[in-house]
């Protein structure tokens, strides 16, 4: 028995996973042909990180000698953390496609699956250049997560719930008044902690290939082929991720709250425009600002902690 | 529930002769003939059957709801030793008997300590089970106090085996020490409230505690908290954990700090939270600042350390901190009767109580399965060990991610709902708005440890199963006994299997709460775990299952239907050795830099030049940290108490005169004083 409402969260979730599945490489492209154009040249095509996907899975996969199964299962569990984790975050629809199977607590720790997944594998080669992604990118994480839990709990108190379905529903039915100061500071922290965990300046540079300074791409410099696609892939997907998190509990607006054709246009245009919209802002951030040195960084990332502890003290204290 | 009821009080009494009679058999079976020592298979076997026999009864007085009541008679002969295991006392029974079985098979294969050579100290072993066991069921403080004792003394000679060296001998010393300053706290509790209650009889004391004004239930909160805390091992009285749980036997250690630090959490549940009832705020805030130095300078001292044990020693502390962080919340919502958040964080506390036996079991056995291969448990001599040992290196990364908090195993689903309880705690109005800010900068310390754990447990997986290895002996390890892998599969499978049962297991745990605090939370049903007050849902066995199917579709797609070529890592242009790869050290280098203001990492490098060359002959590194609770507290009471007894000793010279001028003195002073 299919009543309405099931059909539209079915109808819903589907049209949400279909679209992130697709547009993940393109907003790749995005990033690259706003910082390219930010930098006076003109870029590659924006579906040139679809042309790559193709030819890495075209291509026989390398593996080192010194390593471990682990290697060969880790791209697996990278994707399936970040694709499960999308699917657990409203992006269309102002329910999640996986609605009722957990809250912004179990994204946070699928997010901490795959990199713990990802760290551990750029470690089974035995190369240099993997542990010392890999050590930097669990080094960062322990900076970020206090800062986006923080973030992400300014929402789940606006809400009165974790869950983030209900987040999108009440800030989407709450209009204006969403927008508390605490609920901004909040936001702030995240947007700040979000180009942290997706790996762009001034924390990362995903075009780096100097030894030195990598961070996600160390991690990856084993991995090649059909493996290298799937890692890549993970990374796109979860720019989506981090993204569709921060519009759903910060930015709740055109989501579809029941099933018509307006609603539903309306509801991918407006993903659509949001999703976009941070692959602008990643690019213009890559093109405008130089990398922080890596001893720096607490420095930077700790103002996140702290305005996120004060858009929660904004909320506690100050009076209504 | 009447036919289990029905059959828990059928079955309790046998069950609970059987446990001791295998628990005695055992004992006797290790010490054998002529008081000299058996091979310990057979005592072990007899102790893991024991062990079985707790886990039953742990589960049938958790599903009955029916204390089960049982007397020894009068074995000390002063005072009977009477026993009641409620609910909550059967949950450690469970978790008693899952770690305890394993151990004790785990420890029929081990080899790791001391050779083949049978031990006399092995008979503590059963005696320890029976002890922890004892411990969750006292009814009395006689009883409770028998079994505290015992098992701080069996444990102690676990610790020091029969043949300590300096280092054991320091570390046992310590242990003893700590664990008795913590036993005369508990007496101190014990008094106040027997002598308030006219009885020993625990069922008695609440009424009494209730009765007391607030200084002196303030007094015996305080008093309870430094004991149960100094065994359960949290911050600041936790320096010798770190010493005594790496240097006992892996199986002990397992138990070590699987139960037995547990017993800590259990004390400060059952005379803090259930029977001293709702307190003050300080009394909860207290328990929470505990809690969050626990868990975050634990883990933080744990990615510093590169021996296996000491690391995952230092991790029990982080993990006590985690609890205490849930028993706090619980303790602060309780006084402030928000019951039905006080009620989430107290599953959550006991959730991860539980789970905490299972994975850090696990870790302890896989430790001491690679002490046994390779012969040394430096992160900085092992490493590729996951080709030669597969069921170890299977065993301990689930055992690491569990214990690091991931989806879909058992410490997410606990520390999941400890932050459950953190934010629904945070955004009850019912609360006063400290206990709220409080609770809600407790987000972002468990968030940290979180991230911090994951660091961890990945440099040691990497280092340990991964890569290259680092020595010879790491290069020829083999896999362990078939024993020691049946031991450790079991409580991975268990890891795995309660992570994703987490929403039945958990509804169990909230009506065992719910006794604790006089009123059973309100809970869904289904496989999501439940919760209170928020509307929030972790799917963890849906969930599970369609993580498997995807990552099992992509690693078919795109691993197993391709060709993959395999060569060498490319190390630009030199043949691949270990000393390219990142050591542990290395590995945490950043964090330690990152929060040098807590760990105040010092380094030192020397350098030898060839003679009359600028070109460096050896290079010398020495690098450490230092421990801020040892140095600020611990070494200056040390030195406190030394010079005290220097000044004491000026007293004894040593002369027959002077002791008897001191007889003299001493006696016209009383006879002064008597006048």
């Amino acid at each position: 028995m299919i009543d309405s409402t099931s059909l539209s969260t079915v109808v819903l979730g589907l049209t949400q996973v279909m679209l992130t599945l697709l547009v993940a490489p393109l907003l790749l492209g995005v990033t690259r042909r706003v910082k390219a154009r930010l930098q006076y040249r003109r870029g590659p095509s924006l579906i040139q990180p679809y042309r790559d996907l193709a030819k890495w899975w075209q291509k026989q996969s390398v593996e080192s000698d010194a390593a471990s199964p682990l290697t060969a299962a880790a791209p697996a569990i990278v994707l399936a953390a970040v694709l499960v984790a999308t699917m657990l975050v409203p992006i269309v629809g102002q329910r999640p496609p996986l609605d009722g199977w957990g809250d912004l607590l179990v994204v946070v720790g699928l997010m901490a699956l795959g990199r713990f997944v990802l760290a551990l594998s750029a470690l089974d080669a035995g190369s240099a250049f993997g542990g010392m992604g890999s050590s930097r990118e669990v080094a960062i994480a322990t900076l970020v997560e206090p800062a986006l839990l923080l973030a992400l709990t300014g929402a789940a108190l606006a809400a009165g719930s974790t869950d983030l379905g209900a987040i999108a529903t009440i800030g989407a039915a709450s209009g204006v008044s969403w927008y508390t100061p605490a609920l901004l500071l909040a936001a702030g922290a995240f947007a700040l902690v979000a180009v942290a965990e997706t790996g762009h300046e001034p924390v990362d540079n995903p075009d780096t290939h100097l030894e030195l300074t990598m961070i996600h791409e160390g991690m990856l410099l084993e991995a090649s082929g059909p493996r290298l696609a799937v890692l890549m892939y993970a990374a796109e997907l979860k720019l989506v991720l981090v993204a569709g998190l921060l519009a759903a509990a910060f930015l709740p607006v055109g989501m579809a709250a029941e099933l018509t054709p307006v609603t539903l246009l309306i509801a991918i245009a407006a993903a659509l425009g949001k999703l976009t919209g941070a692959a602008v802002l990643l690019g213009l951030l890559d093109a405008t600002f130089a990398k922080v040195r890596i001893l720096a960084l607490p420095g930077l990332l700790a103002i996140a902690s702290i305005v996120a502890v004060v858009g929660l003290a904004t909320r506690l204290w100050l009076p209504t | 529930m009447s036919i289990a009821s029905a059959l828990g009080e059928a079955t309790s009494g046998p069950l609970l002769a059987a446990i001791a009679a295998l628990l005695a058999l055992s004992t006797v079976s290790a010490i054998g003939p002529r008081g000299r020592a058996n091979p310990p298979g057979l005592s072990l076997g007899l102790s893991a059957m024991a062990c079985v026999g707790i886990f039953v009864l742990g589960v049938v007085t958790v599903a009955s709801g029916i204390p089960v009541v049982a007397s020894a008679g009068d074995v000390l002969g002063f005072a009977p030793i009477d026993v009641r295991y409620d609910s909550l006392g059967g949950l450690f029974l469970i978790a008693l008997g899952a770690a305890g079985a394993a151990s004790s098979v785990f420890g029929i294969g081990y080899r790791g300590h001391g050779g083949t050579v049978p031990d006399r100290t092995a008979a503590a072993y059963p005696v320890f089970v029976a002890s922890l066991a004892l411990v969750f069921g006292a009814a009395d403080v006689f009883a409770f106090l028998f079994a505290w004792e015992l098992m701080a003394l069996s444990s102690a000679i676990l610790v020091f085996g029969s043949r300590p060296d300096r280092e054991v001998a320091r570390a046992g010393y310590l242990y003893l020490a700590l664990t008795h300053l913590a036993t005369a706290a508990l007496v101190v509790a014990f008094a106040i409230l027997a002598s308030a209650a006219g009885t020993m009889a625990f069922s008695s004391f609440g009424r009494a505690a209730a009765d007391l004004s607030p200084e002196v239930r303030g007094l015996v909160f305080v008093l309870v908290l430094v004991g149960f805390g100094t065994k359960a091992g949290a911050i600041p009285f936790h320096v010798w954990l770190p010493r005594a749980h790496p240097v006992a036997p892996s199986h002990v250690s397992a138990l070590m700090s699987g139960v037995m630090i547990k017993a800590g959490v259990y004390g400060i549940v059952r005379f803090g939270l259930e029977i001293l009832g709702p307190g003050p705020q300080w009394w909860g805030l207290l328990v929470l600042a505990m809690g969050v130095a626990s868990a975050v300078l634990g883990v933080l001292y744990a990615l510093m350390e590169h021996d296996l044990k000491r690391l995952l020693a230092f991790h029990s502390i982080e993990n006590i901190g985690i609890i205490l962080i849930g028993v706090g919340v619980a303790i602060l919502a309780f006084g402030e009767g928000a019951t039905a958040v006080a009620g989430v964080a107290l599953t959550a506390a006991l959730f991860h109580t539980l789970n905490h036996a299972l994975f850090k079991s696990v870790l302890f056995l896989a430790a001491g399965s690679i002490q046994s291969a390779v012969g040394s448990r430096d992160l900085n001599v092992l490493g590729g060990l996951a080709r030669a040992m597969p069921v170890t290196a299977l065993a301990f990364g689930i055992g690491a991610a569990a214990i690091s908090g991931l989806p879909p195993l058992n410490g997410f689903a606990s520390e999941w709902l400890t932050f459950q309880g953190l934010i629904g705690a945070g955004g009850d109005g019912s609360l006063s708005l400290v206990a709220r800010s409080a609770v809600l900068l407790g987000v972002g310390a468990l968030g940290l440890t979180a991230a911090l754990a994951v660091a961890c447990f990945v440099k040691a997986t990497g280092m340990t199963f991964l890569a290259l290895p680092r020595s010879p002996a790491a290069a020829n390890a083999k896999e362990t006994a078939r024993s020691m892998g049946f031991a450790m599969a079991s409580l991975a499978i268990a890891c795995v299997g309660v992570g994703i049962a987490a929403g039945p297991v958990s509804a169990v745990i909230a009506g065992i709460s719910g006794g604790v605090i006089g009123q059973r939370p309100v809970t869904a049903t289904g496989p999501a775990v439940p919760v209170v007050g928020i509307d929030a849902v972790y799917a963890a066995g849906r969930l599970a299952v369609l993580l498997f199917i995807v990552a099992g579709t992509v690693w078919y797609v795109a691993v197993r239907r391709r060709q993959t070529r395999r060569a060498a890592t490319w190390t630009c242009g030199i043949v691949p050795e270990p000393a390219f790869e990142y050591t542990a050290t290395s590995y945490a280098k950043l964090i330690r830099l990152y929060f040098g203001s807590v760990l105040r990492p010092a380094r030192e490098v020397t350098v030898e030049l060839h003679p009359g060359t600028p070109f460096p002959r050896t290079i010398r590194y020495h690098g450490e940290v230092s421990h801020v609770i040892d140095e600020r507290l611990y070494h200056p009471l040390h030195r406190t108490a030394v010079g005290a007894a220097e000044l004491i000793r000026r007293l004894q010279s040593g002369s027959l005169q002077l002791y008897l001028g001191y007889s003299v003195v001493a006696l016209v002073a009383l006879l002064l004083l008597a006048r």
